[in-house]
């Protein structure tokens, strides 16, 4: 069972909240959701949406087309049209609204709607974008939003304009009915969003008329045993990995779609440590600085890391690009510090709001000079979780900034995450060669067999740093047998993390091992390839890229040997990862399906374009789905 | 393997960078503070001097202009290290510019000091942010078309709590600046004229021992609330006296703003006690955090 329902509206206006209480309301019946959140660069007035699948089984995408979709404002309807395919709840107010009068509409798209409506000999208004739908066999539910809420505000004898804030509630109340939900579970649900009673009776009273509205067509009953979960976002995913990670100085300039993230740890600056042994518990600080820039925000990092703590920052393309020379710093100095790159929409400041696989090649070759770097690329929410904490151990152990990648599309979307599959209690820390006592003549950069050196707190030895060419003492040594020996030190840490990271656990694999046609994805389109393994006949094996350095190549090469289709799915122009997998292997993608237009991969469109590079064997498909 | 005690110094003869290392070693001798010391450098002739260091004190070279949140950072991190940054014109005022303004916002309990000789050294002896306009040193190809910053007046206006300036050649005065800088609870900020016998034929030694004098009418020190903003315009005032008399001296000096490492103690209570660097955050490989609430919040259940 699968049923998509999306909501729009300009920004600032509730759809936030309206998507929020909805989500809440299906899953605590049980069933599992996605949602992913589409925006402007903007604060107030932009067209803002969100689209949202409930399953009954996990689902980590959105499709093309949606079920329901719930409007409140004339861009909403003429946006989205397109995309439903069963039922429009609409503004019966907004109907005769012209497109060309809908100001906050970017003019590409009026045109393009203005020809559409025209070639369909249908006025170039909300109605007719609402006729053309209806052709389609779209059911149109008018609402009158207005005239509920006055009957609301006339029967509770209170103010209207006492009642706009609950006026959001019925656009969900229609829906929840359309689904089968029953009124009570609405209420309870969405009323515990009001403290005041006064705001939940009004509620109450709006979801009752609502519901007057409209038939139930789909049934969604309780779901029974349903496991314990969280809703959780890609950022607070990520957040709290962190926390859990024992990570203990973030630093960041503000920038979307990374703020997030430090914004909740800076929520939560004072957490609870607990001694597993004793169970004795004690507050600790967790310090996070918002910086002057990026500069500052990468430099402040590294430096806190040098006491022997766990640090990191996180930023966006437009930041990174300020972080490079820093993270060189931290490379020749092996310092450990995690680096969590947000990916958006570029080149220069692009596509704020919207996603990108984009910073790929980027964030690989970042920094002039050679020097180890590790770069993780989550796939989904609990990975995002899961690997917040690996990158923090990744990063003690080998001494080398490690770069976290997570796109816009799964920073801000949320689902589902059922409590097992964020594995607490068996993740662990691996803090390396750290040592708190280090002796009286100790260098820093000692000379070791794997070229990991012992890492002593600053303060707790004499010890020099410097981003010069340096001995083992940390001072400065242009001598060329020195530098022979240091630069392949440092090198060798990339070599013996390849030899010790397993390399199943840098690509996951899914659907028929064996069937000639192979993925190749990474980053939060590898979701809807396993939803559509999940809920189609295609046949196709799917190679999840998790590490890009150390890159998995014995184990990726093995894997693509005497297939017939390799197929680069990604969501840039290059098909990077694919340039990737041809670097270290040899082998080359056979097909692509790519995507750049700063909204994610959907579910009917891949699935489209998989039959059409399978079956017909369509050498580049460019996808364009999203609004 | 190769000693560490006697790293090589690469300054040129007569540098004034040699006075700012001498004073600062004896001034953090003379406070018994060695094993806790970290100086952070810039990029520069003056960078360098984290790297120079005769005493057992910690020395981390970092990037152009960026000493600052590397030392921002490591303070924060383990606010019981004291933490002094070097740097030069060029490296505080020029590229790091933004960093020695917002640090001030801040008030770190950390130490910044400017070596100020007019140039960019180590890069042969372009036109540093604190040469005259008109300024031609012997490096210049033209005279120098860029107006000064005055490094005084910039500290004091963005919020450093401790303000002084001394001369690299008068190193008793200059150590007992230094001293009072560190012991200051505050951001303390010291901008020492530094002859660059090599590229600045113009501030030479000769040029300032005839003019830098000690200030001995100023009362820097701020006593109370209402004498904040009487006290910092004197001290503002004082700064533009240049040419042929050079106050060096303490200008201002201000322990009632509250540290930035007391402003995070507001909001995590903890801070002092349990800060970053002290933290146990495993025990045998198993994590400590308890995260239980932080999820608890999303948990998706039916009473919510
Ligand atoms: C990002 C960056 N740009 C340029 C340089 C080159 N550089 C090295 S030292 C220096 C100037 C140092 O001048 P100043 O800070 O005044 O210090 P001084 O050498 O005079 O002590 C420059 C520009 C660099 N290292 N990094
Ligand atoms: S160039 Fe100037 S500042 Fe640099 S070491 Fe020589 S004299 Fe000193």
């Amino acid at each position: 069972m699968r049923i998509s329902w999306m909501i729009g509206g300009a920004q600032g206006t509730g759809i936030d909240t309206s998507a929020n209480i909805f989500g809440k309301v299906v899953s605590t019946l049980g069933y599992y959701i996605y949602g992913n959140r589409e925006y402007h660069s903007n604060i107030k007035g932009r067209h803002s949406y969100f689209t949202l699948t409930i399953s009954d089984k996990k689902v980590r995408s959105i499709p093309e087309k949606a079920d329901i979709l719930v409007s409140f404002d004339a861009e909403t309807v003429l946006q989205h049209f397109n995309e439903i395919k069963g039922y429009i709840i609409y503004n019966e107010g907004v109907k005769g609204t012209k497109v060309e009068t809908v100001q906050s509409m970017e003019s590409e798209a009026a045109e393009r709607i203005s020809k559409q409506l025209e070639s369909e000999n249908l006025p170039k208004t909300v109605e007719g974008a609402l006729e053309s739908a209806k052709r389609r066999g779209v059911k149109l539910i008018p609402v009158n939003y207005d005239e509920i809420a006055k009957k609301v505000a006339e029967e509770a004898k209170v103010q209207l304009s006492v009642v706009e804030r609950v006026k959001n509630v019925i656009g969900i109340a229609v829906s929840t009915k359309l689904l089968g939900i029953n009124e009570e579970h609405l209420a309870k649900v969405a009323g515990s969003t009001f403290k005041q009673e006064l705001y939940r009776k009004l509620n109450v009273m709006a979801i009752k008329k609502a519901y007057e509205l409209t038939e139930s067509v789909y049934s969604l009953p309780k779901l029974e045993g349903a496991p314990e979960r969280y809703l959780l976002d890609g950022n607070t995913a990520v957040a709290i990995g962190k926390l859990y990670g024992g990570l203990r100085f973030q630093s960041y300039y503000p920038i979307t779609p990374a703020s997030d993230e430090s914004m909740y740890i800076e929520a939560h600056q004072e957490v609870l440590m607990e001694d597993p042994k004793t169970g004795d518990k004690k507050k600790g600080a967790v310090v996070v600085v918002q910086a002057e820039d990026e500069l500052a925000a990468v430099n402040m990092a590294v430096g806190a890391a040098l006491t022997g703590i766990r640090s990191s920052t996180a930023t966006s393309g437009p930041g990174f690009s300020l972080m490079v020379e820093g993270i060189g710093w931290a490379g020749m100095n092996e310092v450990p510090v995690v680096i969590t790159y947000y990916i958006r929409g570029g080149p220069s400041t692009g596509l704020p709001t919207r996603t990108s696989q984009a910073d790929l090649l980027f964030s690989m070759f970042a920094g002039h000079g050679e020097f180890p770097k590790i770069v993780v690329a989550s796939g989904t929410h609990d990975e995002a979780f899961k690997d917040a904490v690996l990158t923090l151990n990744l990063a003690e152990r080998y001494q080398t900034p490690v770069i976290h990648l997570v796109e816009k599309t799964l920073a801000n979307s949320y689902t589902t995450v059922p409590k097992q599959d964020l594995g607490v209690g068996q993740l662990y820390a691996d803090r390396g060669k750290l040592i708190l006592s280090p002796p009286e003549d100790y260098a820093r950069f000692q000379f070791t067999e794997d070229g990991v050196s012992p890492r002593a707190p600053l303060g707790k030895a004499l010890m020099y740093y410097t981003g010069d060419e340096h001995n083992e003492y940390g001072f400065i040594s242009e001598d060329p047998v020195n530098r022979n020996i240091i630069y392949e030190k440092r090198m060798k840490k990339l070599e013996l993390a390849d030899k010790e990271i397993p390399e199943e656990e840098r690509v996951k694999v899914y659907g028929n091992v064996n069937s000639e046609n192979v993925v190749i994805t990474w980053g939060a389109p590898t979701g809807v390839f396993i939803d559509i393994l999940e809920e189609t006949k295609l046949d196709f094996a799917l190679l999840q890229l998790r590490m890009f350095s150390p890159f998995p190549s014995r184990f990726v090469s093995k894997f693509l040997q005497g297939r017939k289709k390799i197929i680069a799915a990604e969501g840039n122009y290059l098909a990077q990862a694919g340039k990737i997998v041809k670097m270290n292997t040899g082998i080359e993608a056979t097909n692509y399906i790519l995507k750049w237009n700063g909204r994610p991969f959907l579910r009917d469109e891949v699935e489209e374009a998989l039959r059409n590079v399978i079956e017909k064997d369509v050498k580049k498909v460019m996808l364009s789905g999203g609004s | 393997m190769a000693g560490h005690k006697f790293h090589w110094n690469d300054w040129c003869p007569g540098c004034g960078n040699f006075g700012i290392l001498s004073a600062e070693q004896q001034a953090i001798t003379e406070l018994g503070i060695t094993k806790n010391t970290v100086i952070v450098g810039g990029i520069g002739c003056s960078g360098k001097l984290s790297q120079y260091t005769r005493i057992p004190v910690s020395g981390v070279h970092t990037l152009h202009g960026r000493a600052i949140p590397f030392a921002v950072g490591i303070k924060l991190a383990n606010p019981s290290l004291e933490v002094i940054v070097n740097g030069g014109d060029g490296d505080l005022l020029g590229i790091g510019a933004g960093h020695f303004v917002s640090v001030g916002r801040r008030n770190v309990d950390i130490v910044v000091i400017l070596h100020n000789n007019g140039v960019y050294g180590l890069t042969k002896g372009q036109a540093a942010p604190t040469l005259f306009r008109g300024m031609k040193t012997k490096s210049l190809p033209r005279p120098n078309i860029n107006d000064a910053i005055n490094p005084v007046t910039l500290a004091l206006a963005s919020g450093y709590t401790f303000v002084a300036r001394a001369y690299a050649y008068d190193v008793p005065h200059l150590k007992e600046i230094i001293k009072q800088a560190i012991k200051h609870k505050g951001l303390a900020f010291v901008d020492i004229l530094q002859p660059c016998p090599t590229y600045n034929d113009i501030n030479t030694k000769e040029w300032y021992d005839k003019r830098v004098y000690k200030m001995q009418d100023m009362d820097p020190v701020v006593k109370s609330e209402s004498e904040m903003q009487e006290k910092l315009k004197k001290a503002i005032d004082k700064s533009y006296e240049w040419g042929e008399r050079i106050p060096i001296g303490i200008f201002y000096k201000n322990e009632l703003v509250p540290t930035y490492e007391e402003r995070i103690k507001t909001s995590a209570p903890s801070y002092y006690d349990n800060y970053p660097a002290e933290q146990k955050i495993e025990y045998e490989k198993k994590l400590t955090t308890i995260i239980d609430p932080l999820l608890e919040e999303r948990k998706v259940s039916e009473d919510n």
